[in-house]
């Protein structure tokens, strides 16, 4: 595994980025000024803040196939070897998982019968490795696609606002909901250094829609309320020379005043019981349901992201008497992804939209802990859907227990990282993956995915495209 | 609990956090080490405080220059959305320092050549004090009665009523608690309603008798007993609950708790886990120079301490807790573990167990005596109890810290008489005015209500946030050169609301009583009630949880949209009520057109409008009916820059 090592050797020469705090070596002085104190001389870059954003690039060819990103996140870590990377253990795997080969995918089809029919539509990538089993520092390495306590980790943006920021110039008149939509994540990592209107809207799901888009009074009282608003207000507005920032209210206002009233808003964002219900009448699947409607409205945003928590089961994760724990959460997933990509796929919206589905890493394997649980791993999956990918098949492949990687299934030929699904996803939705921008607030440039335009040390996962 | 997993060629294992990172292509068989529960709180909602302060980042902006700060932008922005600042004052601010702060403040922005700030007009400061001290607006009466007041010892005055008054009480309960981390329902562990509540008692009957700080502190600090419900105190240790590890990760985390809270010092929490060397070395100094085992001897400190919970024996997964001591634990921290929450422990050449010495003095407990009560003794004559105090305090009334963030202090670069080795600079923006602050505190005896007095009475505090903007420069922030804008606290948005309008509502909260404000609630989750719309309404502006989620005020479309529309807000902008108790617009819907903007004005924005304002006010009652045109109006200002901000 000659990548492998020339990998691992080049994640050890530079380990601020790749490392977390505690696995770096001792640094001596002379050493942090190698590191830090080269590569601020971007003096050939003057004042780009102002001049507009400079990207430096290198030319690449990007798939260029999803206008969409729907990024379910499973936070808490599932168990790989118990769902997309099934393994079956004797006397441990319960027969009722019932696995089944499908095409070339060993699938608990008992457990995620509704998925089962939808492997045709799943690349599964079984090569992914996890730099750390730590969740909240996993889970923030997952979103921005780096190392969260390497040089720009905690100013790094969402892999969500780095989309916002390229398709700004894409929004039309009458787009009036944010780029970055995130539905039952209020968690979710936000737009970093970048403004803050790249953050994501956070909302949880509801059959009546985003709350307070109505007002009591109705909508011809509001507009004469905004116009006195503008009355009032207007004289004390002065156009900062310094562009807009974070706390400029009035442009929260503007958009909340432009979600108002707004009947494609309300069609997007409204159900019915009947629909709660074909995606399971849980949370989660109301958000799978809003997910696909509000990129199929076509109202500005154009990625979503999505929270199912709780996979961390530690303890009985075969649930009690055949309830809880996999079984739960595992129907939950299955019955509102499944009807996510159908209605995808009847809406059209399925060739354009990229479905990813992870967690922030695996867990253990083979029998069960002495808490009927699996603990934490860092052998993971990442499931890929929609945008052309090529469904019906697995991507590297794990050794017979699913504890590490025997065939990495890709060019690179090493493990799948963090900052490589961020590259797929760039590279889905057309955006340069090796772009370094400089308009961070060091001065250092901010790379869409690290050493990507330099060393070229990551990049897409271009076998989710092809045929295999 | 064991893990099958195949052995092979192991590269380089690194264990810690209890958690593993490989760099390399296996596991050890039977790992040990793989986390059961919570993990290394470096990476949770805090970490972005930690790297906040390392010294690539200090480093790094003090190159590019670009160092404004949110609540820097956030004083752009709002203060560039108000009307001149109107001086109605007949004395004349004056600009000879007043008290300690302004001895150190303005030499230092003379020294950098910056100019400060105007003084506050008195419109500016009585409508900021009340808000900062009282986490309410003025009511017109009040402002009214300063406004027109001759005295020239007014301000003065003015700060001496507030400080102690009913809600200055409410609103500092709140802060403490968030310190303090109040509430009944957290990951690691539930205090019920119950713990919850004489939690709030505790700390509220504590501001009330203005009991000295550090008495506060040796109380959280050493608290034993057995009932969380009847003891309010005993509630802070039971915070520091960690399950799935011995107890020793308990006692790890009541050290680390106990730091971040009284010393300011949240990087202990990283060496209990490792040595700082490897680590910190360019986070923290005084970190990467300390071991983990001189973390274990402040842990040690806790070691016959032990969490007990009593289960009640009719209601089902119900009960109150304890801290009690045990047989089983004579106060030996022992190093002989090897699964939990963190890195084994495991013994150091020939010692077996650590026992308690405190890290920056060496003191040592001899081994009889009640350890908590000499940590609480340690830790409050620790002159970095007073600095930590004093600046957690100090960023509540100028929105940035002297050392920031304020739970990141790097103890081996606050003495300006023994400056840290290049790169690492001085911590402090100010470590001589720090200092001084600290030291009157401690001669204070740590007087909460003096140190506030101290604060709000300086020239200082008094600044204007208005700054010529063609001439501002972020980097005078941390001089104090202007006054920094904050967003209110959600419970500030919603009374300041519920007064103005005078439509009261009642909250009845269970297990604890009725209300009407939010800054009395005892906690913030979930009130007043799980799923209330006011509830909501207050989630909405960030108030935090006091468990993962910290209190922001960041701003958001839903914040817009809750302000516009929400109930809390269009249930007031109406002419309601009873003669009795009418609302603001039923005392005003009738009046002279003149008078009712004028009225709503003072009441909402605590000034009057301006001519444009006043004229533009009087048109727009022109445009309709008396009471849509009115309720219009009341609505706008809720909307306006200046009701949600602080100025």
């Amino acid at each position: 595994m000659r990548a492998q090592e020339q990998f691992d050797t080049f994640a050890r020469k530079y380990p601020h980025p790749h490392q977390p705090f505690y696995s770096r070596p001792h640094i001596t002085r002379r050493r942090w000024f190698q590191i830090f104190g080269a590569g601020v001389g971007v003096s050939c870059l003057a004042g780009p803040a102002r001049a507009g954003v400079v990207i430096k690039s290198n030319s690449v060819q990007t798939q260029n196939t999803a206008r969409n990103v729907i990024f379910l996140f499973m936070t808490g870590a599932p168990s790989h070897t118990d769902t997309f990377d099934l393994k079956v253990v004797d006397g441990t795997t319960p027969s009722n998982f019932s696995p089944a080969q499908i095409g070339s995918v060993l699938w608990p089809s008992g457990l995620l019968p509704n998925l089962a029919a939808h492997l045709p539509d799943m690349a599964i990538i079984r090569s992914m490795r996890a730099w750390a089993a730590a969740h909240q520092l996993g889970q923030h390495w997952v979103q921005i696609g780096r190392n969260p306590a390497a040089a720009l980790g905690d100013i790094a943006p969402n892999i969500g606002s780095i989309v916002a920021v390229e398709k700004e110039s894409e929004r039309q008149q009458g787009q009036v909901l944010p780029t970055f939509l995130a539905l039952n994540a209020f968690d979710a990592i936000g737009s970093g250094y970048l403004s803050a209107a790249y953050d994501p809207m956070r909302i949880a799901p509801a059959a009546t829609g985003i709350p307070n888009t109505t007002n009591i009074d109705g909508q011809s009282r509001m507009n004469s309320r905004w116009s006195l608003l503008h009355t009032l207000d207007d004289k004390l507005r002065v156009d900062s020379p310094l562009g807009q920032t974070a706390a400029d209210y009035a442009d929260f206002t503007t958009s909340a005043q432009n979600l108002m009233y707004n009947p494609d808003v309300q069609t997007a964002f409204n159900y019915t019981a009947d629909d709660s219900t074909r995606y399971g009448n849980t949370s989660f699947g109301n958000a799978c349901l809003l997910a696909q409607k509000i990129v199929a409205a076509n109202l500005g945003t154009r990625f979503v992201q999505v929270e199912l928590g709780g996979w961390d089961m530690h303890q009985n994760i075969y649930g009690q008497a055949g309830k809880g724990g996999l079984y739960t959460l595992g129907k939950t997933f299955d019955v509102g992804v499944s009807a996510m990509l159908d209605d995808l796929k009847k809406s059209g919206q399925l060739n354009q939209t990229l479905v990813v589905m992870m967690g922030e890493f695996g867990r253990t394997v083979g029998k069960l802990t002495g808490q009927a649980g699996r603990d934490h791993l860092l052998q993971q999956f990442v499931a890929f859907a929609g945008a052309g990918v090529k469904g019906g098949r697995a991507i590297g492949s794990t050794d017979a227990t699913g504890a590490s990687t025997d065939d990495p299934g890709w060019s690179r030929n090493r493990d799948v990282k963090p900052e490589d699904i961020e590259a797929t996803i760039y590279s889905a939705m057309g955006i340069n993956w090796t772009s370094v921008r400089y308009d961070d607030p060091f001065g250092r440039g901010f790379e869409y995915v690290p050493f990507s335009n330099s060393q070229d040390l990551y990049g897409p996962v271009n076998e989710l495209w092809q045929s295999s | 609990m064991g893990s099958t997993v195949h052995m092979r060629r192991c590269s380089l294992v690194i264990i810690a956090a209890g958690l593993v990172v490989v760099a390399g292509t296996a596991i050890a068989e039977d790992a040990p080490y793989l986390v059961n529960h919570s993990e290394c709180t470096y990476f949770g909602a805090k970490h972005k405080e930690f790297v906040n302060t390392g010294l690539m980042r200090d480093v790094l902006k003090r190159r590019s220059g670009n160092v404004e700060s949110f609540a820097g932008a956030t004083t752009r922005a709002v203060t560039s959305r108000l009307v001149p600042a109107v001086d109605s004052s007949s004395i004349s601010q004056s600009s000879a320092p007043v008290n300690t702060i302004d001895k150190y403040v303005f030499p230092a922005l003379t020294v950098a050549g910056v100019a400060p700030a105007a003084p506050t007009t008195d419109y500016e400061f009585v409508r900021r004090i009340y808000l900062d001290l009282t986490g309410r607006v003025p009511t017109v009466d009040q402002l009214q009665q300063f406004i027109g007041s001759t005295d020239p010892a007014k301000r003065a005055k003015l700060i001496d009523s507030l400080i102690g008054s009913h809600s200055w009480i409410d609103k500092w309960t709140m802060y403490y608690g968030d310190l303090l981390k109040n509430n009944s329902n957290q990951t690691s562990v539930r205090r019920f309603p119950e713990g919850r509540d004489a939690f709030y008692h505790w700390i509220y009957s504590s501001l009330t008798e203005n009991k000295p700080y550090d008495q506060m502190a040796r109380e959280l600090i050493s608290a034993q007993g057995e009932n969380t419900f009847q003891q309010g105190e005993l509630n802070w240790l039971i915070g520091a609950r960690v399950t799935g590890g011995p107890i020793q990760d308990i006692w790890d985390q009541m050290a680390s708790n106990t730091a971040e809270t009284f010393l300011g010092l949240a990087n202990l929490n990283c060496l209990e886990c490792h040595n700082g060397r490897g680590h910190l070395d360019t986070i923290n100094l005084w970190g990467s120079q300390t071991t983990r085992q001189q973390a274990w001897q402040m842990s040690a400190f806790f070691s016959k301490a032990v969490q007990q919970y009593t289960a009640d024996p009719n209601v089902k997964n119900y009960g109150y807790w304890g801290i009690v001591s045990s047989k089983s634990y004579p106060g030996t921290y022992a190093l002989n573990t090897t699964t939990g929450n963190r890195p084994a422990r495991q013994p150091i050449g020939s010692t077996r167990s650590v026992t308690p010495v405190y890290l920056f003095n060496g003191d040592a407990p001899a081994q009889g005596d009640n350890y908590q009560a000499a940590l609480a003794k340690e830790v409050t004559s620790d002159f970095q109890f007073a600095r930590a105090s004093v600046n957690y305090i100090w960023k509540e009334f100028f929105g940035l810290g002297i050392v920031e963030p304020t739970n990141q202090f790097d103890p081996a670069r606050l003495d300006p008489n023994n400056p840290p080795p290049s790169p690492w600079t001085l911590q402090p923006t100010n470590p001589a005015l720090l200092d001084a602050m600290a030291k009157d505190f401690v001669a204070s005896g740590f007087d909460i209500q003096a140190l506030m007095r101290e604060i709000t009475n300086s020239q200082a505090y008094q600044l204007s946030s208005r700054y010529d903007p063609a001439a501002w420069n972020p980097q005078w922030e941390t001089l104090f050169a202007r006054h920094l804008v904050r967003r209110l606290w959600a419970e500030e948005i919603h009374d300041a609301i519920v007064q103005t309008s005078n439509v009261v509502p009642q909250y009845n909260i269970p297990d604890y009583g009725v209300t009407s404000w939010a800054m009395a609630f005892p906690e913030t989750l979930n009130m007043p009630g799980s799923g209330s719309g006011v509830s909501l309404f207050l989630n909405s502006f960030l108030r935090g949880d006091r468990d993962t989620a910290v209190r922001s005020d960041q701003l958001s479309i839903p914040q817009a949209l809750n302000i516009m529309n929400d109930p809390v807000v269009m249930t007031r902008v109406r002419a309601s009520g009873t003669a009795a108790k009418p609302s603001l617009l039923l005392q005003n819907i009738n009046k002279a057109p003149d008078q009712l903007v004028t009225n709503l004005f003072l009441t909402v924005l605590s000034r009057n409008p301006t001519p444009d304002e006043l004229q533009q006010g009087i048109n727009s009652l022109q445009s309709g009916t008396r009471t849509q045109t009115s309720e219009d109006l009341l609505w706008s200002l809720y909307n306006k820059v200046d009701f949600l901000f602080n100025y």
